[in-house]
């Protein structure tokens, strides 16, 4: 179905750019009516924080993407894509081991280590092709395998959705960085600026088309963003601590009553 | 008496070789509806003949053909739909179907050369689920793990959800609803007007 459609919903897992349509109509009455399995308290605050993101993303992060993917051929861009998903290698490393994860510790450790030397500064990805694929883990995540809850949903200025317990893994991630801890050089400073400006660049312009789609076609856009953060960090903590992530899911579904109480009308479909 | 071994061993090897197969070809229905549903999807989305409208209308009928709209319509309306009379139910789900296929209209060429490949099938409760990867071209390494939510009453499967590495796309819709809803004093009628609003 849809696929590339389909595709932008990946954009959610690395999503730090907050937008809302049409903010005027949403005046915030939870009362009202009870919203399942939401755990968002502060949507009011949330909602303005999202606005803003939106705006800086207008004005700043989306002309600079356009610009980036109108003058830097695809394949460069893939390049870069790479490079930065080596760069994190080492993190992911620190917290495959504080997750207890020898196995896969080792193969973030060989990932970095081969992409970095035989493929060339990261900017291609010959480990993959030797078998060792790995999954990047941030310390959110380390978090969420020693069993702190995530608590309630927070939109943070610039850096979009979060929650406390991701918002503390993102603080330490930097203490825990390799790159931070080792060099403090200029050098490893230099990789960390490029891996985070860069990074948000490389994100927004892979995903142009789709934020733009995703944005026109929401009828609540912040509650869109909100539940594909939610889903996407849950599955992954999920995954961790190899469980189903389908459990709570397939709850969902399982209560949906299947009944044909009502087929509707054989409606005509119209193209135009 | 080793002869007696051997036949035992013989049977519990045969009793799980039976075993295994009727689980590796268990759900192969299922499996080969979604290789079936990706190919034709991507024979119509990679055909540059057809023009940009009829691509869409031989589009839409595939999807239409394939996907359960009427429960998926009434899933992510969740508890409204029990209080909403026959008239909003008909135009909600005439609404909902619009904004459906008006979420795809106009993009289909943007397909740049995915292709899917079909790893497994589960069961879970009333449905079964197909895990398959999309591969991106050119970036052959990045993969793409997509679950499909398959109903399968009668022999007559259907899709009910679409999984994109963990996030349902029905429970994202249905939560949007919710919150719109939420913020509407539950209002249905504001609910379909949006949609529709939105799909203009």
């Amino acid at each position: 179905m849809k696929i590339r459609v389909l595709l932008s919903i990946l954009l959610c897992l690395f999503i730090f750019i907050g937008c809302s349509s049409n903010k005027s109509e949403l005046t915030t009455n939870l009362d009202q009516v009870q919203i399942e399995r939401v755990n968002d308290p502060f949507e009011p605050v949330n909602r303005a924080i999202f606005s803003f993101n939106n705006v800086f993303d207008r004005a700043v992060l989306r002309p600079i993407s356009i610009f980036y993917r109108s003058i830097v051929p695809e394949f460069i861009r893939n390049r870069i894509t790479y490079s930065l998903s080596n760069l994190s290698m080492p993190i992911t490393a620190v917290n495959n081991l504080l997750q207890g994860e020898l196995r896969k510790a080792g193969v973030s450790t060989s990932r970095f280590l081969i992409n970095s030397t035989i493929g060339l500064l990261g900017f291609f990805d010959p480990a993959s092709s030797l078998g060792l694929e790995s999954e990047n883990e941030d310390f959110g995540q380390t978090l969420s395998v020693w069993g702190v809850p995530s608590g309630p949903y927070v939109v943070l200025p610039f850096l979009g959705p979060s929650n406390p317990r991701d918002f503390t893994g993102l603080l330490s991630t930097s203490l825990l960085d390799p790159m931070y801890q080792v060099g403090g050089g200029s050098t490893t400073d230099n990789l960390r600026y490029y891996r985070m400006g860069t990074g948000a660049v490389d994100f927004r312009s892979q995903n142009l088309e789709i934020f733009d789609d995703l944005q026109n076609n929401s009828i609540d856009y912040y509650a869109a963003v909100r539940s594909f953060y939610s889903q996407s960090r849950e599955s992954q903590a999920a995954n961790n601590m190899e469980e189903s992530s389908f459990e709570d899911e397939n709850d969902i579904f399982d209560d949906f009553d299947l009944d044909d109480s009502y087929v509707g009308p054989d409606i005509e479909i119209l193209y135009d | 008496m080793t002869k007696l071994i051997k036949i035992k061993i013989f049977s519990v090897i045969t009793f799980f070789i039976i075993i295994n197969n009727v689980f590796a070809s268990s759900f192969s229905a299922e499996k080969d509806f979604v290789s079936n549903f990706a190919d034709s999807a991507i024979n119509i989305l990679s055909d540059n003949e057809i023009l940009e409208g009829e691509k869409n209308s031989k589009f839409t009928d595939l999807v239409m053909s394939a996907i359960d709209l009427n429960l998926i319509s009434k899933f992510v309306l969740s508890k409204t739909w029990k209080n909403a009379t026959d008239d909003q139910k008909e135009r909600y789900i005439q609404a909902f179907k619009d904004y459906f296929i008006n979420s795809y209209a106009n993009k289909l060429d943007q397909y740049s050369g995915e292709q899917v490949e079909v790893v497994d099938a589960e069961e879970a409760g009333k449905y079964v689920i197909v895990n398959s990867f999309i591969y991106r071209e050119g970036t052959d390494t990045l993969k793409i793990n997509l679950k499909w939510r398959l109903l399968n009453r009668d022999n007559e499967i259907k899709i009910i959800d679409l999984n994109i590495e963990g996030i349902s796309l029905i429970i994202a819709q249905r939560e949007e609803f919710q919150s719109f809803l939420a913020n509407n004093e539950g209002d249905l009628e504001k609910l379909i007007e949006k949609i529709v609003s939105v799909s203009n």
